[in-house]
């Protein structure tokens, strides 16, 4: 393969040079001249439907479409002369004609383009004085998606999504000229993996979300940059949380996470997420490990930090005194940060204890597209820490009574071993740490309960089933008392006497780059916004 | 699904002639429609799954088409045409009086089942004006008598005689020539006249070059309306023989005015089937489909005969005249929508989608049907072909005027005395052509001519001199499109043609475009309400305004078609406009009573 010929080009006066194949829209952002578009989407085939991206090509009479015409040697582009203005104007005005305007009640609203494109290209002296075309309103076309057909510009982006991406086919447009219509086959409902995705591309209140419909004013939202969990195709996300819960708390119950929405990575998940991972998020807020728990003669009561560290603390310093290390097992989890493992296996191996093991969910379902069977989103990043993998053995063990104690992070053992096996692994054993961010049976049955932080609270990387790293970053603050795992573990060092002391994640990285031979080099500068892949 | 089992064969057997399960969409639907009385949502799901596509995208197909209905109709569906030629020749009245006579209003059913009245846009018998579509048959012009007829006893209406009214200022016919013959349209006729002597000469002995050279040098242009020159467009087809080329015969005729390609299917289908001979021998397609507009029941019969015939004589199928050129040929029927005669629009059609207009380029030439290089010529035009082989492409060409080589069919509708179909060279004049059509009714007279369809500028009664070639009409203002001749007299109520004009453009938009999609409706909304006495003095500046915002913004031309008429109806006649705005009636009908 050749390098591609470049064309050079001159946008508004500026020139730029394009790979030959380039489109005139592609140039024009390159430029520095952005032109709006509608039905243009990276991730999809070229409709030129909407006609909004017209700019002026010098020796072309009419006005072309930027999102289709391939930019060409010596081409002179202006976006902002008075006719493709006055193209864009026309072209907006004839969207809104049929356009309810309910912006008031419209969930787009805040996020609409054609909110964005009439404040910045319309402004027009409005001329539709007839009466507007009726069509369905607020209706369920899926367990995640409202379709309201009067708000459509019937771009066609969500016929393409489940045409060329998701190829399930669920969007038409029905009828022709201005009835025209999106929908779906009668009596047929959008359900498919990627559901959640028109709503994304829509670019107008067409689609909305059932999940977060009506639950939060786009406007009152924080955006973090992230990376979703669910498995270990470690989808790029944006968390969006409700930043005013403080003065509107009555807004969604007072839950802080409001939803999350995929963010592009060419490498990863281009534009998308499944549904499992964007409506996966309820735990967050749902269902959370928020104090100490002791267990004392079967009960169990809150406890302070400091009683629950100093009692793991003390029973794992009299096992290091008795030389019964051999008789102490780590199930680490693949949902922990490489910082979390890192730190986990300074402080256990520092420690001596040699039975560290990390532990994946049970598998689950995968597709070609993004759904990997992995549900946890680092389990590549445990093993190339060198822990190995798997928690059979020592659960195995506790069964035989052949381990006094057992530290057990984030997952839940019933799933795994059964619910009496664990039961009686929690009685054989002299302690049962359960170190994690929600309540489950293992929880229930720990000796020592230690509350973490979940993703969306803390920094630090996952690294992914391609080996690529990437940055979490903390949304929230902790959770109730819950703090970081590697936050955990460092104060139990430091009651062990052990020199494992960092204070943020960032640190414990700069640490483990110089450390670990997979991560040599990287920083998290190197990881940046979209990832970077580990040391073969 | 038991019930759409049955079809299963006819259905498979209807997908042998496709390249692509998917193409045979609209024939598959029409199928089920036959059997079934409708295309229910059940019934989508068993063509999605028959040809593998997914229910939302037949059920796009049913919705676009206006031939599909999701209902059942009476037994007797009467379909009435409600566009500009046969209004002006009392279509209002004749729907008023079916309606009265059955009791129901458009869009409905009589109780008994028996009737469903339905109005339609053009269906391209304008010179039958006004004119029905009763079930398979077209009947017109419709009178009280006949009016009774059709609703008392459908099964006796009378024949109906063709129009054609003979060529003007020709020494002799040539499109036409076989017109009057006797039995013309069948192929012991054609052959009697030298018929399919030019495919013979062109395929053993010209090469395919000499035969695309022979039709540069006539100056055929493409008849269907844009003229673009037909040897250039041969010469484009990609010579790449990796893919296979199609030939595809636009027969789906649809603009308003127009009725040309009908009477050359009815009349002398074989001298089509010879012109795509020649044409796909000089472009190397071997496999031919004409799209025929999905009303055109009884020239699709003609057709389908004579293509059968041909194969028969060896005309058509393998080794044609004993060459190695082979050639097959598919009538595709289409379904109801005017967009489908713009190329790239009937490309679609045919792959069994929505009519939507393509993106070019590519052009046709290099990716066209299947993505295939492919060769669109309207019937006309290839009608033209046998002769130019025959006569010579230089003596063709002087048959012509300037740059339009050879003769072409005017269809001359509205107020004349004499509508029917005429042929002339395209030197002639718009007066020539009417006052061969006999001019106004007497007592009336001439006020505005539409020269090339109901899409073209429409011309003041003292502009009529003009020569009806494409360049001559361009530099009027105007344009030949597809030489359908719309006349109006001094009773036409220029709001009225406007308002009927816009009716059909709203009607027909495909969506796709929002310049297109919106504005079109805007535009009749405005000339409805002005109609109605509830004009505003910004109408007309708002009308001129929304048509130039779409001119030149769409993927097709189609936008710009409909523009024309708003903005040459108010530049000519303003004064008319500005009337009923400002006194909230008509000033044209009122007079006369």
């Amino acid at each position: 393969m050749g390098e591609p010929k470049q064309v050079t080009v001159t946008v508004d006066g500026k020139q730029v040079t394009v790979p030959e194949g380039t489109t005139v829209l592609q140039a024009c952002e390159k430029a520095g001249s952005p032109v709006p578009f509608y039905c243009y989407h990276p991730g999809l085939s070229i409709a030129g439907n909407c006609r909004i991206c017209l700019v002026e090509i010098a020796s072309t009479p009419k006005p072309q479409i930027a999102c289709y015409t391939p930019a060409a040697e010596g081409m002179v582009v202006s976006t902002t002369s008075d006719k493709a203005l006055k193209a864009r104007q026309d072209v907006l005005e004839f969207l809104l004609i049929n356009h309810p305007l309910d912006c008031p009640v419209c969930d787009q609203a805040g996020e609409c383009w054609l909110q964005d494109y009439y404040m910045q290209h319309g402004l027009y002296d409005p001329k539709f004085n007839e009466t507007k075309i009726k069509k369905p309103k607020a209706i369920p076309i899926g367990p995640t998606v409202m379709l309201d057909a009067e708000r459509c510009i019937l771009c066609s982006r969500c016929v393409r999504f489940t045409d060329e991406i998701t190829k399930t086919g669920e969007f038409g447009i029905f009828n022709r000229g201005d009835h025209s219509e999106i929908g779906l086959h009668p009596g047929k409902q959008l359900v498919n993996q990627y559901s959640g995705n028109v709503v994304d591309i829509c670019p107008v209140g067409a689609l909305t979300d059932r999940d977060f419909r009506f639950k939060c004013r786009v406007w009152y939202l924080g955006s973090t940059d992230s990376v979703c969990p669910g498995c270990s195709r470690g989808c790029n996300i944006q968390i969006h949380d409700n930043r005013e819960r403080d003065w509107r708390p009555h807004i969604a119950g007072g839950e802080r996470v409001m939803r999350l929405k995929p963010r592009y990575n060419p490498d990863v998940n281009q534009w998308w997420m499944c549904d499992e991972g964007r409506y996966g998020y309820k735990f967050i807020d749902h269902n959370r490990l928020a104090h100490v728990q002791l267990k004392k003669d079967g009960d169990v009561h809150e406890g302070t930090w400091d009683e629950a560290l100093g009692r793991v603390s003390e029973t794992l310093a009299r096992m290091r005194e008795a030389k019964q290390l051999d008789q102490a097992g780590v199930i680490l989890s693949s949902h922990l940060t490489n910082e979390d493992l890192y730190v986990a296996k300074r402080v256990f191996g520092g420690l001596g204890v040699k039975q560290v093991v990390f532990q994946r969910p049970p598998s689950g379902t995968s597709d070609n597209l993004l759904i990997q069977a992995d549900k946890s989103p680092n389990a590549r990043g445990a093993q190339a820490l060198g822990i190995a993998e798997g928690a059979g053995g020592l659960i195995e063990k506790a069964l035989k009574k052949e381990l006094r104690l057992l530290f057990v992070f984030t997952q839940d053992l019933v799933p795994l071993a059964g619910e009496e096996q664990v039961a009686s692994i929690a009685k054989n054993l002299e302690l049962l740490v359960f170190q994690g961010t929600n309540r489950n049976r293992t929880a229930e049955l720990a000796h020592v309960v230690l509350p973490s932080s979940v993703y969306a609270e803390k920094d630090g990387t996952f690294t992914n089933f391609q080996g690529r790293i990437q940055r979490i970053r903390a949304a929230l603050t902790p959770w109730g008392e819950s703090k970081p795992d590697w936050q955990i573990l460092c104060e139990l060092a430091a009651r062990l006497s052990l020199d494992v002391a960092f204070a943020d994640a960032a640190g414990i990285f700069a640490e483990l780059s110089q450390r670990e031979a997979a991560f040599k080099g990287l920083t998290y500068h190197v990881i940046g916004a979209q990832g970077a892949l580990l040391k073969q | 699904m038991g019930t759409f089992d049955t079809l299963r064969q006819e259905a498979d057997a209807i997908i042998s002639h496709y390249e692509e399960r998917r193409a045979a969409m609209l024939p598959v639907l029409r199928l089920v429609q036959e059997r079934l009385g409708a295309i229910t949502t059940e019934a989508e799901e068993w063509v999605a799954q028959f040809l593998q596509v997914a229910p939302s995208h037949v059920h796009e197909v049913v919705t676009f088409y206006s031939l599909y209905h999701q209902q059942p109709v009476g037994t007797c569906h009467i379909q009435l045409c409600r566009n500009i030629a046969c209004a002006l020749r009392g279509a209002e009245g004749c729907l008023a009086a079916v309606s009265e006579r059955l009791g129901i209003g458009p869009g409905e059913t009589t109780p008994d089942g028996r009737y469903t009245l339905s109005t339609v846009e053009c269906l391209c018998a304008c010179e039958m004006g006004p004119v029905a579509q009763v079930n398979d048959r077209y009947v017109g012009p419709l009178s009280p008598e006949l009016i009774e007829t059709l609703i008392r006893a459908p099964e006796s209406l009378p024949a109906m005689p063709l129009r054609f009214r003979g060529a003007v200022g020709l020494a002799e016919p040539v499109l036409s020539k076989r017109f009057s013959f006797q039995d013309s349209e069948a192929i012991e006729t054609y052959l009697r006249d030298d018929g399919y002597q030019s495919a013979r000469r062109s395929l053993t002995e010209l090469a395919p070059d000499q035969v695309i050279a022979e039709v540069t040098k006539s100056n055929l242009r493409g008849l269907g309306g844009a003229g673009f020159p037909t040897g250039k467009k041969w010469a484009f087809v990609l010579k790449d023989a990796s893919k296979p080329h199609y030939l595809v015969v636009n027969a789906d005729e649809g603009e308003p005015g127009t009725i040309k390609d009908r009477y050359i299917i009815t009349k002398d289908p074989h001298r089509l089937i010879e012109g795509m001979i020649i044409a796909a021998y000089a472009t190397g397609c071997r496999k031919a489909y004409i799209y025929i507009r999905g009303e055109y029941v009884e020239p699709t019969r003609i057709l389908q005969q004579a293509i059968d015939d041909a194969y028969k004589y060896g005309f058509l199928g393998r080794r044609i005249f004993n060459t190695s050129v082979d050639l097959d040929v598919v009538v595709h029927r289409g379904a109801g929508a005017y967009i489908c005669g713009e190329e790239s629009a009937l490309l679609e059609s045919l792959e069994g989608k929505k009519g939507f207009p393509r993106l070019r380029p590519p052009y046709p030439a290099i990716s066209g049907l299947f993505a295939s290089p492919t060769v669109i010529n309207n019937v006309e035009t290839l009608s033209c072909v046998p002769t130019i082989i025959q006569k010579g492409g230089e003596s063709f060409a002087k048959l012509g005027f300037g740059k339009s080589g050879g003769t072409r069919l005017f269809s001359v509708s509205g107020h004349v005395r004499k509508p029917g179909l005429y042929e002339a060279s395209h030197g002639v004049t718009l007066r020539e052509l009417i006052d061969a059509a006999g001019g106004v009714p007497e007592g009336r007279r001439l006020k505005a001519v539409i020269p090339g369809g109901i899409s073209a500028k429409i011309l003041r009664a003292d502009e009529i001199d003009v020569r009806m070639d494409f360049d001559s009409l361009l530099a009027a203002g105007t344009m030949a499109g597809s030489a359908g001749v719309i006349v109006m007299d001094d009773t036409t109520c220029m709001l009225d043609a406007l308002w009927y004009a816009a009716k059909f453009f709203a009607h027909e938009s495909c969506g796709q475009c929002s310049p297109c999609r919106e504005g079109t409706g805007w535009l009749f909304k405005i000339v409805d309400r002005i109609r109605k006495g509830e004009g505003r003095v910004q109408d007309l500046d708002s009308l001129l305004g929304i048509a130039g915002n779409m001119e030149g913004r769409t993927i097709c031309v189609f936008a710009d078609a409909a523009a024309w008429p708003v903005q040459s109806y108010i530049a000519k006649f303003r004064e008319e406009f500005e009337f009923h705005i400002r006194e909230g009636r008509c000033n044209v009908r009122s007079e006369d009573g």
